[in-house]
C-alpha cells in the first residue's frame, strides 16, 4: 500500500471539512474562523435588509410612500380650479385657453414640487456616495429647510404680536413689494438670514459627507433665508368657473377631483358621501345639479370636500412629523452631546432644564404653546420640536458617557483631532443608533400630536388638517358625522401604525440585545 | 425521593457517565447549521475528573450542558447519540430523559458550575435563598434544616462568616466568593457527577488556584466524578486523570494526564502542548498550533501511519482509501492507537477490523503525585 | 432612605420652579397678553373710559404693568409657602386676602398744585359682634371699592399720562415717558410752561387724576382698617410674628370663574386621579400576562399577533379612539349603550352608594354602579394605548432575562421551567417595568386631558383646556404646578419601589 498523499488545505477554504462546495453545516470552530458566516453587508444596510423582509415593515413603506407622493402632489389631483379653461364666443370658438390651476399654486406648491423632484434627483444622481449616506443628505437638507422655515416663522409672529410699536416695525423695514401679491423686506430678511445660518450650521455638524458640506449648505440657506423672508399675499381665491360651463361661456378640463380643499359648498354642508355639489342635505335643494361633481368622501360643515382635504393635509402630516422630530433631535443631539461628553457643572445644569421639560406630560407643554403662540404650521413644527427634544438628549447623553472613555475616543483625541471632528465625526455615528431608532416613534408621535392638537381646535388655521375634520364629527349639540369619524381618523391611524411598525422592525433590526445569539 | 446522606463509596462497576457519539446542531438563520458537537464519546468514573480540553467552540460546553438538557431546544438539537448516566435509581440516557426526570436529576445527582460568577446568580435573592431552592427541590426538609444544609455547604466552601453571609446578596460578594457560593449551591445536593465549566475562567490566579484546591478536596470527600472543562493546559495537568481533547466537534485525543502529555499522539495535541512555555527549558521561540497541524510531517507520526491511519483533521481533504460508514460521522473513528490511547483519524481501510472499543478508563492520577512537569504554567 | 426622599423633594423645588417659568413666559409672551378673553371690546367714546378703567383693573389686580420678570417673581411669592411680613387672612370663601397694596404717588404733582388729600377715614367697618358672614360682606365690599377706585385712579393716571405727552414733545422733554410709565426725575427740575397750549388738558386731567387719587386713598385706609380688625382667620403659622410665617402656597384666584384657583383644582384632581387609578390596574392586568406570554412564545404564532395587535392599538389617536366610542357606542342614533358625557347621571346625588330595590319593585343602579357605568369609555379610551408599551417592555425584559447566566444556573438546579418564569425571570423584568411607570403615568395625565375633553368629564383636562382658552393665567400656572408635582412624585415613587425590587440599589 503507498503512502497515501496529504494534501494540506489551507483554512481559506470556501467548502466544508468533507467534500468542496457549499457546506451544509459547519462547526463552532469554522465559524469563529469566518467559515459560513454571511458577508458583511455594512451596519445600516443589513439593518435595512432585514426591515424590508417584514410584511409590516413593507405595509408600512408603501402607506408612507404613497402618503409621501399625494403630499407633493396634492394641488395636481384636488384642485378647484381647472386644469384647462377654454373660453368660449357666442357661436362655440374658443376666444382664450388658460391653466387656473397653474395660475393658483401657491409658493409652498412650487417649493414642494420642485424640492421634491431636487432631492430625488440629488439620490438618483449622487452615486459617488453610499445609498444611506444620500438618504442622510436629504433628510438632513431637508429637515434643516423645514427648521428655518418653522423657527422663522415662530420669531415673525412673536415680533408681531410685540407690544412695541417699534419692534413690530423692524418686520416692514426696507419692504419692497413685488408683483403678484410677493413681498420682500430687509428686516425680514436678515431676520430669516440670522436664522438660516444656525440652521446651516446645525445641517453642516449633521451632513453625512466628508467634503462639499459648503456647497450643500450655502445654497440651501439662501434658499430657505429667501422663501422664509418673503410674504405672500394670497389673492382671494374664487370658483366661479361654473357658472360659466353651464351657460356655455366656457369648457373646462378638471383634475381627479375638482375641489380645492377650501372651496365651500355655500348649501352643501355635512354632505353624505357620494353628495353632488351643489346639493343641500335638507330643504328644498335636495334635488341633483344636473352634471355636477360628486364628494365622494362626502363634505364637512363648511361645505368644503372630505377627501381634497384630506388629499391636502398630507403634506402637513408628513412635514411636522419629519420637521418636527429633525428639529427634536437636532436640538437633542446636540445638548445630549455636550452634556454627556463633558459631563460636570455643565451635565448638571443641563440635565436640569431637561428635568424641567420632563416634568410635565409632552402634550400639556403642547396645548400651552399651541395656545398662546399663532395657528401656523411653522410655529406647530416649531412647538413639538422644542418641546419633545428631551428623549433624544438623554439617549444621546448615555451614550456619549458610555463612548467617552473608549479608546477610540481617547486616541482620536491623543491624536490632536478638533472637538467638532471628535463629537460628530467619531463619536456621533456611534452613538446615534438610539436616537434613529426612536425617531421613528417619535414621528409617530408628533403626528399623533399635531392631530390632537388639531381636535382640540388648536391646529394651524390656513392649511386642512386630518385632526381638525375629526373634530367636525361630532359637536356640541351631540350630532355624530359618520364619515368624519372614519376617514380621517384612518388617515392618522395608518401614518401613525406605518411611523410605529417601522421603528418596531429597525429596532428588532439594530437592537443587540434582542439579536443575542442564544447558543 | 433521595435523601440528604451521601451515597456510599460505590463499588467501581462501570462508568458514572458514558458518552458515546453525541451530536449536537443549532440552527442559524442566516446560513447553514451549525454542527457544534459531531459524534463524541467519553467517560467519567467514580472519584475521576475528566478534563476536557479544546479552544473556543470546539463543542466542550455544549456537550457539558446536553447531560442537564440545557441546550434551547430549538435553536439546539440532538441529532444522535447517547448519554448514559448510573442515576441512583438505575441507569438513564439522559439526552432522552423526559423534562420531569430530567429535573430530578439536575442539581440532584449532577450539578454545574459556570464560567461567570458575576452574571450566574440571581442579583435579586440573597445566596442563602439561592442554595435553600435547590436543596428544597431535591430533598424532603424544613426551611430550617435546609438553611442549615445551606450554611454548612456555604462552610464546606470555606466562605468565611457564613453566618452572616448567607444573608447576602450576589453583589456584595467578590468573583471568587460568588464562585464559591455557586459551588455550594451546586454541592448542597450531594451530587454524584460534577460538571465544572471553566469554572476559573474569569478569577484571577491566585482565586483560581484556591478554587481548583477547592475542588479536588471536595471530588474526594464526596466520592464524585467531575468533568472540567477548561482551555488552561496548566489546570489539566494539575487537576485531571483523563484529558479529551476535542476539536471541531470531534474528540481528536483521549488518554490519561500522564501519557498524553508525555506522549502526544495527534499533531493538535503536540501543538497544544507545545504552544505552551515551560520552565527550564530553552527555546529560540514556541512553535504555534498553526505551525505544527499545517506541517504534513506530523501527521504521519502518528503509530500505525505506514499502514494508512491517518490523524483526522477538518482542514485536510479526506485521504483516497476513506471508506466511510453510512451516516453522519461516517468518515471518523476513534481509534485506540496504543493500549488506553484514543486517537481520532480517518476512517479509512487501514482501520477496518480493529476498530476496537470506544474511550473508557477508570484511571485515577494516585494523589501524592506531582504534575508530569509538561505544562507546569 | 429617608434622606434619599428628602433630598429628592428638595430637588423638585428648581424644577417646579422651571416649569412654572417656562410657562409663565410662554403665556406672557401671548399675543394679546394675560386675560385678553376677558377684555372686553366695545365702541363708542363714552365706552372708552369704562374700558380704561376695566384694563387698569385687571393689570393693576395681576400687577400686568410690571416687567413680566417681576410678574413672575410675585407669582413665585405668593405660590411660596414661606411668606415675609404680615400673614395674610382666609375668607371664608377660601380667598385668601393680604394687606391692601399700596398706592402710588400721583406724578408730577408739584405741578398740578392741589391740595393735600383728605385725611383718611380708616373707620372699622362694621360693629362689635358681627357674624363672620356680615364681616365677609362687608370685608368684600371695602376690597371691591378700594379695587375700583385704585382702577379709576390708574385709569385717571393713564389718561393724564396721555395729555402729558404732547407737552412733554413740545418743550423737548419726550425721553420722560416711556412705555406706560413716567420718569418723575426727569421733570422734577422742570418748571412746566403754563402758557402752553396744551396746559388745559393737562390740567384737567391732572384733576381728576388728583381726585381718583383722593377717593382711592380713603378707601384704602378703610380696607387697611378693615384687613388690621383681623376678621377672618390667619394663614399659616408665624415663624418670626410680623416678618416670617409659613403657610399653605396661594394660587390666586381664577380670572374666569372668580374662585380660588385652589378649590377649583381640589375639585377636579380627585376626578382624574380616580380615573387613573381605574385605568393603570387594568394596563398592567392585561399587558403584563401579555407581554410574559409573547415572551415565552417569542417567534411563534402568538408573539406574533399579539405584537402587531397592540402596536395597531398604539397608534389608534385617542381622540379618534373617543370621537368612534362616542359616536357609535353612546351615540343614541346608533348603539347608545353607554352615556355620552360626564361623571354622574342627574340624580346620582340622591342615590345611594350601592344599588338598591326602589319602593316600585325597580333597582336604582346607586352612586357607584352609575359611576362606573359613566367611566367605562373614558377608562377604554385610557387604557389601550398602554398596553402595547407595557407588553413590548415585559417581553423584552423577559427575553432579556431568559438568556440571562442565573436563568441557566437556576435550570441547573433542577428548577421546573414555570418556577424559573415566574420567580427567576419575571422577578428580574419587574424592574424595567417599575421604570416603565414613570414614563406611562404622564402618558396617562396627558391622555386624561383629550379624553376628558370628548367626554366632558370635570377633572384637571378640561380644567386645563377651559384655562388656556380663557389665558387664565392663575389657573395655568396653578395646573401645571400641580401637574408637574403629582407627575414628579409618581416618578420618586417608581424609584423608591425600583430600590424596594432591587437589593442593588441602596440610596443611603
Amino acid at each position: 500500500m503507498g503512502e497515501p498523499e496529504v494534501k494540506v488545505v489551507r483554512s481559506s477554504i470556501g467548502g466544508g471539512p468533507r467534500g468542496t462546495g457549499e457546506p451544509r453545516s459547519v462547526t463552532g470552530v469554522q465559524l469563529a474562523q469566518g467559515i459560513g458566516v454571511q458577508p458583511a453587508r455594512g451596519f445600516w444596510a443589513d439593518a435595512w435588509a432585514q426591515v424590508v423582509r417584514r410584511n409590516t415593515a413593507r405595509f408600512a413603506l408603501a402607506w408612507l410612500t404613497l402618503v409621501a407622493a399625494l403630499a407633493v402632489l396634492s394641488p395636481l389631483i384636488a384642485n378647484g380650479h381647472p386644469i384647462l379653461l377654454r373660453e368660449l364666443d357666442a357661436d362655440g370658438s374658443v376666444v382664450a385657453v388658460t391653466s387656473p390651476m397653474l395660475r393658483n399654486l401657491s409658493a409652498g406648491d412650487v417649493l414642494l414640487v420642485v424640492g421634491g423632484l431636487a432631492g430625488i434627483g440629488f439620490f438618483v444622481m449622487a452615486r459617488r456616495l453610499s445609498r444611506a449616506d444620500r438618504l442622510g443628505v436629504v433628510l438632513v437638507s431637508s429637515v434643516a429647510v423645514g427648521l428655518t422655515l418653522a423657527l422663522t416663522a415662530l420669531v415673525f409672529s412673536i415680533l408681531r404680536g410685540h407690544g412695541d410699536e417699534g419692534v413690530r416695525g423692524w418686520l416692514r423695514w426696507g419692504r419692497v413689494v413685488l408683483g403678484s401679491g410677493l413681498e420682500l423686506s430687509a428686516g425680514r430678511l436678515l431676520i430669516a438670514g440670522a436664522i438660516a445660518a444656525v440652521c446651516a450650521g446645525l445641517a453642516w455638524l449633521f451632513l453625512p459627507l466628508r467634503r462639499g458640506r459648503v456647497a450643500v449648505v450655502v445654497p440651501l440657506a439662501i434658499v430657505a433665508a429667501l422663501v422664509a423672508s418673503t410674504w405672500w399675499v394670497k389673492p382671494l381665491q374664487t370658483f366661479e368657473y361654473g357658472e360659466a360651463v353651464a351657460a356655455g361661456r366656457a369648457s373646462a378640463v378638471y383634475t381627479l377631483i375638482p375641489f380645492s380643499p377650501s372651496q365651500r359648498d355655500v348649501r352643501g354642508d355635512l354632505l353624505a358621501p357620494g353628495g353632488h355639489a351643489g346639493q343641500s342635505r335638507r330643504g328644498p335643494g335636495r334635488e341633483i345639479v344636473a352634471g355636477a361633481p360628486r364628494h365622494l368622501l362626502g363634505t364637512d360643515s363648511l361645505g368644503q370636500d372630505v377627501l381634497s382635504q384630506l388629499l391636502h393635509a398630507c403634506r402637513l402630516s408628513i412635514s411636522i412629523g419629519l420637521v418636527s422630530t429633525g428639529i427634536a433631535v437636532m436640538i437633542g443631539t446636540t445638548v445630549g452631546a455636550t452634556m454627556g461628553y463633558f459631563g460636570g457643572l455643565i451635565d448638571l445644569f443641563l440635565y436640569r432644564v431637561v428635568e424641567v421639560f420632563m416634568s410635565v406630560p409632552v402634550l400639556f407643554l403642547l396645548i400651552v404653546a399651541a395656545a398662546v403662540l399663532p395657528r401656523n404650521t411653522y410655529v406647530m413644527m416649531a412647538i413639538i420640536g422644542c418641546v419633545t427634544w428631551t428623549g433624544a438628549a438623554r439617549f444621546t447623553r448615555a451614550e456619549f458617557m458610555k463612548l467617552r472613555n473608549q479608546d477610540f475616543v481617547q486616541s482620536a483625541r491623543a491624536m490632536g483631532l478638533p472637538l467638532r471632528s471628535i463629537l460628530f465625526r467619531h463619536m456621533l455615528p456611534n452613538g446615534v443608533t438610539p436616537v434613529l431608532v426612536d425617531a421613528s416613534f417619535a414621528i409617530a408621535a408628533a403626528i399623533l400630536a399635531e392631530a390632537t392638537l388639531s381636535y382640540l381646535g388648536l391646529g394651524p388655521e390656513e392649511q386642512p388638517s386630518w385632526g381638525r375634520l375629526l373634530s367636525d364629527a361630532t359637536n356640541s349639540v351631540g350630532d355624530f358625522v359618520w364619515w368624519l369619524a372614519i376617514f380621517p381618523g384612518l388617515a392618522i391611524f395608518l401614518s401613525v401604525l406605518s411611523y410605529n411598525l417601522l421603528g418596531e422592525a429597525l429596532r428588532d433590526a439594530i437592537d443587540p440585545k434582542l439579536k443575542k445569539a442564544r447558543v | 425521593m433521595t435523601s440528604a446522606t451521601p451515597p456510599a463509596a460505590p463499588a467501581d462497576n462501570g462508568p458514572l457517565l458514558r458518552v458515546r457519539d453525541l451530536a449536537v446542531s443549532f440552527d442559524n438563520r442566516d446560513g447553514p447549521r451549525i454542527q457544534a458537537v459531531d459524534g463524541v464519546h467519553m467517560t467519567v468514573h467514580h472519584r475521576q475528573t475528566l478534563a476536557v480540553v479544546g479552544e473556543s467552540g470546539c463543542g466542550k460546553s455544549v456537550t457539558a450542558m446536553s447531560a442537564l438538557q440545557l441546550i434551547p431546544r430549538p435553536p439546539g438539537r440532538y441529532d444522535r447519540g447517547r448519554m448514559e448516566f448510573a442515576s441512583k435509581r438505575g441507569p438513564v440516557d439522559l439526552v432522552a430523559l423526559p423534562e420531569a426526570r430530567m429535573r430530578e436529576i439536575r442539581g440532584n445527582e449532577i450539578a454545574m458550575i459556570f464560567q461567570e460568577p458575576m452574571t450566574s446568580l440571581n442579583p435579586v435573592y440573597t445566596v442563602g435563598d439561592q442554595i435553600m431552592e435547590a436543596v428544597l427541590l431535591h430533598q424532603e426538609v424544613s426551611d430550617r434544616d435546609a438553611f442549615e444544609i445551606a450554611l454548612q455547604a456555604m462552610k464546606d466552601v470555606g466562605i468565611p462568616e457564613a453566618e452572616r453571609r448567607i444573608k447576602g446578596y450576589p453583589h456584595q460578594f467578590s468573583g471568587g466568593m460568588r464562585q464559591r457560593v455557586m459551588i455550594a449551591m451546586a454541592l448542597a445536593c450531594h451530587p454524584r457527577l460534577l460538571l465544572a465549566d471553566e469554572p476559573t475562567t474569569a478569577l484571577d490566579v491566585t482565586i483560581q488556584a484556591q478554587i481548583l484546591e477547592l475542588l479536588r478536596d471536595l471530588r474526594e470527600t464526596r466520592d464524585m466524578g467531575m468533568m472540567l472543562i477548561t482551555h488552561d493546559l496548566g489546570v489539566v495537568a494539575e487537576n485531571a486523570d483523563v484529558v479529551c481533547v476535542m476539536y471541531a466537534g470531534r474528540v481528536v485525543e483521549y488518554a490519561n494526564v500522564l501519557e498524553l502529555f508525555g506522549a502526544p499522539l495527534h499533531p493538535y495535541t503536540r501543538g497544544l502542548l507545545n504552544s505552551i512555555p515551560k520552565l527550564g527549558e530553552r527555546r529560540e521561540r514556541l512553535l504555534t498550533i498553526r505551525e505544527i497541524v499545517e506541517n504534513e510531517a506530523e501527521f504521519k507520526r502518528l503509530p500505525g501511519a505506514q499502514g494508512g491511519i491517518r490523524p483526522w483533521w477538518p482542514w485536510h481533504d479526506p485521504p483516497a482509501d476513506l471508506t466511510p460508514h453510512e451516516g453522519p460521522a461516517g468518515d471518523y473513528h476513534l481509534l485506540e492507537v496504543r493500549p488506553e490511547h484514543w486517537v481520532g483519524v480517518w476512517r479509512t481501510r487501514a482501520i477496518e477490523g480493529h476498530e476496537g472499543r470506544l474511550p473508557d478508563l477508570s484511571y485515577r492520577k494516585p494523589l501524592s503525585e506531582p504534575a508530569t512537569g509538561a505544562a507546569a504554567g | 432612605m429617608i434622606t434619599y426622599i428628602i433630598r429628592r423633594l428638595f430637588l423638585m423645588i428648581p424644577t417646579v420652579i422651571g416649569i412654572s417659568f417656562l410657562i409663565f413666559m410662554l403665556v406672557a409672551l401671548s399675543p394679546g397678553g394675560v386675560g385678553a378673553a376677558l377684555r372686553v371690546a366695545g365702541g363708542g367714546a363714552t365706552e372708552a373710559t369704562n374700558r380704561a378703567v376695566q384694563e387698569a383693573y385687571l393689570e393693576d389686580r395681576y400687577g400686568l404693568d410690571a416687567p413680566v420678570i417681576v410678574q413672575y417673581v410675585r407669582w413665585l411669592g405668593r405660590i411660596s409657602p414661606i411668606k415675609f411680613g404680615a400673614r395674610g387672612q382666609i375668607m371664608p370663601t377660601g380667598e385668601r386676602v393680604s394687606a391692601p397694596k399700596p398706592l402710588a404717588e400721583p406724578w408730577t404733582r408739584a405741578w398740578l398744585g392741589a391740595p393735600l388729600p383728605a385725611a383718611p377715614r380708616g373707620a372699622e367697618p362694621w360693629k362689635a359682634g358681627a357674624s363672620a358672614e356680615e364681616k365677609s360682606i362687608a370685608y368684600a365690599r371695602a376690597s371691591d371699592a378700594y379695587a375700583q377706585d385704585r382702577a379709576a385712579y390708574v385709569a385717571a393716571r393713564t389718561l393724564y399720562r396721555e395729555a402729558l405727552g404732547p407737552y412733554l414733545r413740545s418743550v423737548g422733554l419726550s425721553g420722560a415717558i416711556r412705555g406706560n410709565r413716567v420718569r418723575g426725575s426727569m421733570l422734577a427740575d422742570h418748571t412746566p410752561d403754563r402758557a402752553s397750549a396744551h396746559w388745559a388738558a393737562i390740567e384737567a386731567a391732572g384733576a381728576r387724576m388728583l381726585t381718583s387719587y383722593q377717593r382711592a386713598l380713603a378707601s384704602r385706609a378703610d380696607l387697611a382698617a378693615a384687613f388690621a380688625a383681623r376678621p377672618f382667620p390667619q394663614a399659616g403659622v408665624p415663624v418670626v410674628p410680623g416678618v416670617v410665617s409659613v403657610a399653605w402656597p396661594d394660587l390666586g384666584m381664577s380670572f374666569a370663574r372668580g374662585r380660588p384657583v385652589g378649590q377649583l383644582i381640589a375639585a377636579a384632581l380627585p376626578v382624574t386621579i380616580g380615573i387613573n387609578l381605574i385605568a393603570f390596574p387594568i394596563i398592567y392586568m392585561v399587558a403584563i400576562p401579555a407581554g410574559i406570554a409573547a415572551a415565552n412564545r417569542a417567534g411563534r404564532l402568538f408573539d406574533v399577533v399579539s405584537g402587531t395587535f397592540f402596536v395597531a392599538l398604539w397608534s389608534v389617536p385617542t381622540v379618534w379612539a373617543g370621537v368612534l366610542a362616542v359616536g357609535f357606542l353612546a351615540n343614541k342614533d346608533y348603539l347608545g349603550w353607554f352615556p355620552v358625557t360626564g361623571l354622574h347621571d342627574a340624580g346620582a346625588d340622591r342615590m345611594t352608594y350601592l344599588p338598591s330595590p326602589r319602593g316600585d319593585g325597580t333597582w336604582s343602579m346607586g352612586y357607584l354602579v352609575d359611576y362606573l357605568w359613566h367611566v367605562c369609555l373614558p377608562v377604554l379610551c385610557l387604557v389601550y394605548a398602554g398596553f402595547a408599551v407595557l407588553s413590548k417592555q415585559t417581553r423584552a425584559a423577559m427575553l432579556d432575562n431568559f438568556n440571562a447566566d442565573y436563568v441557566r444556573t437556576a435550570k441547573a438546579k433542577g428548577v421546573e421551567a414555570r418556577v424559573i418564569l415566574f420567580a427567576h425571570v419575571f422577578r428580574n423584568s419587574l424592574l424595567p417595568l417599575i421604570t416603565m411607570f414613570a414614563s406611562i403615568f404622564p402618558a396617562m395625565l396627558a391622555g386624561s386631558v383629550v379624553v376628558e375633553r370628548i367626554f366632558a368629564i370635570p377633572g384637571m383636562g378640561s380644567l386645563i383646556l377651559e384655562a388656556i382658552n380663557l389665558k387664565d393665567r392663575e389657573l395655568i400656572l396653578a395646573n401645571a404646578v400641580m401637574i408637574a408635582l403629582v407627575n414628579i412624585m409618581a416618578l420618586l415613587l417608581a424609584d423608591i419601589l425600583y430600590a424596594a425590587a432591587d437589593p442593588r440599589i441602596s440610596y443611603s
